[in-house]
């Protein structure tokens, strides 16, 4: 197929504006009239190129390198193997390590992935390749049933949308503590061992195993998104939150080890919205509803990150459960609780949901257009 | 006393803290020409199958071209300019918008069968 590259974007420009940039309009690499190069891919005889058929094998390398440490760190850093930042090398020592921590064969395939939202290719990865880029974020072993299951999913935790989307996952179930997850102070921050390690190997396992994350290629950002350096991993505050874990209201039992993975814009202060969060007197669920309201209902609707005492102050209004408060937040009864596939495109409006996690410092909490994907237990990984 | 009991102290808390993440210490302790074998961390894209082009037009004029819009947000106004232009520009050859049911991945068949029977070409904007 020849393809015509044209100025863009397209979409929220006039039938004035398209005809003088693009119908009327130059190419903007190679400086020559759009209407006289269409031609010639339409009428210039073809190369004997381009009547091939048949399979071109692609050469990923050899399966393994040999070096110092400085020069195979610069090696996967000119090869695009990181986040551009120095990796944990991953031996077979390390790598075999990582594997003890699950029963699966290190050769079965763990999943399928593309750059997101159906474009580009869909590549294959093993429970071997997560286990090499588990190595390389500097994970530990007990963490790789998370990351196994992170990467069962196929979702990638760096998107292609010109959009910039963000990704993230919580976690619910005694593997919290298990793990060392924080969900205490800082929790959506990166300074837990756990949490952290867990989101850049999904990072590197997304651009490893599915190609994700290449700027001009696979990573197309308009201007990018800062959520993107590190997969936002959650664990919930189950013991201080007054309302039912995510993962149960998604369906599965009460301790039981599930992660839920979000796509969606990302998450900044509820302070961001118009908001006002320091009065003497608050009223945290108008707050919530009004910022549900400024939310596009119908791509990722919204998702809430509540500290401790900013899920309480709503029990205590008497939205003592979720379905309660969804009702007051919507105006709708609560969302359908699938295990499986759900949300994301096209769910049409009313898409809300809470996560409980944090400190109890202060009156703070997130807010974001993001929505659950689906929810995966972990102990099957392990 | 005091200070030497202090210093084996601290030696050891050092000591055990070093030790306490063999992959860092290993790989930041090695000797510059300590040579490691590492694996390759990448995973497995589907082979590229080739597909011959559609055979070209010798020249366009006197054909009927297809200009087909997939239903991304603007394409509609982008292929509407492109078949008023284009027929302007080059006024021997008929341009011909459509628009796409299925959007950007279905494939609309009775668009394709009527492409098959009456264009000679098409031009579909892709992407956004």
């Amino acid at each position: 197929m020849r393809v015509q590259y044209i100025q863009g974007p397209v979409w929220a420009k006039t039938g004035e504006q398209l005809r003088k940039s693009v119908v009327y309009g130059k190419n903007p690499l190679t400086g020559k009239a759009v209407a006289e190069e269409i031609v010639d891919k339409l009428t210039r005889p073809l190369a004997p190129e381009d009547t091939k058929t048949g399979q071109i094998e692609r050469d990923m390398g050899p399966p393994a390198y040999t070096g110092t440490a400085a020069e195979l760190q610069q090696l996967f850093l000119e090869k695009r193997y990181t986040d551009f930042m120095p990796v944990i090398l991953p031996t077979k020592e390390l790598v075999d390590e990582m594997l003890k921590a699950t029963s699966h064969d290190p050769d079965e395939q763990l999943g399928r992935m593309n750059p997101g939202s159906g474009a580009g290719e869909t590549w294959t990865y093993t429970v071997k390749t997560a286990a090499i880029n588990a190595v390389m974020a500097g994970a530990k072993p007990e963490y790789f049933p998370v990351i196994l299951a992170l990467g069962s999913s196929g979702q990638t935790a760096v998107n292609v949308s010109d959009n910039g989307f963000a990704a993230g996952a919580v976690i619910n179930g005694d593997i919290r503590d298990e793990i060392g997850l924080n969900y205490e102070e800082g929790a959506v921050g990166p300074y837990a061992h756990a949490n952290t390690a867990i989101g850049r190997a999904w990072n590197l396992l997304s651009i490893n195993g599915g190609n994700c994350g290449k700027v001009g290629t696979t990573y197309m950002g308009t201007v990018g998104n800062a959520q993107n350096a590190l997969a936002l991993i959650m664990a919930e505050n189950e013991e201080k939150s007054p309302f039912q874990p995510l993962s149960v209201r998604r369906g599965f039992r009460k301790g039981e080890n599930v992660v839920t993975l979000f796509t969606g814009w990302g998450l900044l202060s509820a302070k961001n919205w118009k908001a006002n969060v320091w009065q003497t007197v608050m009223d945290y669920p108008k707050i919530a509803k009004d910022i549900y309201e400024q939310q596009s209902p119908d791509l990722f609707g919204t998702l809430l990150v509540l500290s401790p005492p900013i899920a309480n102050f709503i029990a205590d209004d008497g939205y003592d459960t979720m379905d309660k408060f969804t009702e007051y937040v919507t105006g709708a009864s609560a969302q359908p609780k699938p295990k499986g596939k759900a949300g994301g495109f096209g769910m049409g409006g009313g898409n809300f949901h809470v996560v409980v996690t944090g400190g109890s410092n202060n009156n703070y909490w997130m807010a974001g257009g993001m929505v659950p994907t689906r929810s995966i237990n972990i102990d099957e990984w392990r | 006393m005091k200070r030497y009991v202090f210093a084996a102290a601290m030696t050891a808390i050092c000591l055990g803290l070093f030790c306490g993440f063999p992959p860092w210490n290993d790989q930041a302790q090695a000797a510059s020409a300590e040579k490691f074998t590492v694996l390759n961390p990448m995973g497995t894209p589907p082979p590229i199958e080739l597909k011959p082009m559609a055979p070209r037009l010798d020249a366009i004029e006197g054909k009927t071209i297809y200009i087909v819009n997939d239903g991304y947000p603007g394409s509609n106004i982008l292929c509407a300019e492109m078949q008023k232009g284009f027929s302007e520009q080059f006024p021997d050859t008929t341009f011909v918008y459509k628009d796409k049911r299925g959007g950007m991945g279905g494939r609309d068949q009775a668009l394709w069968d009527e492409m098959a029977e009456k264009a000679d070409a098409m031009i579909i904007p892709l992407g956004h």
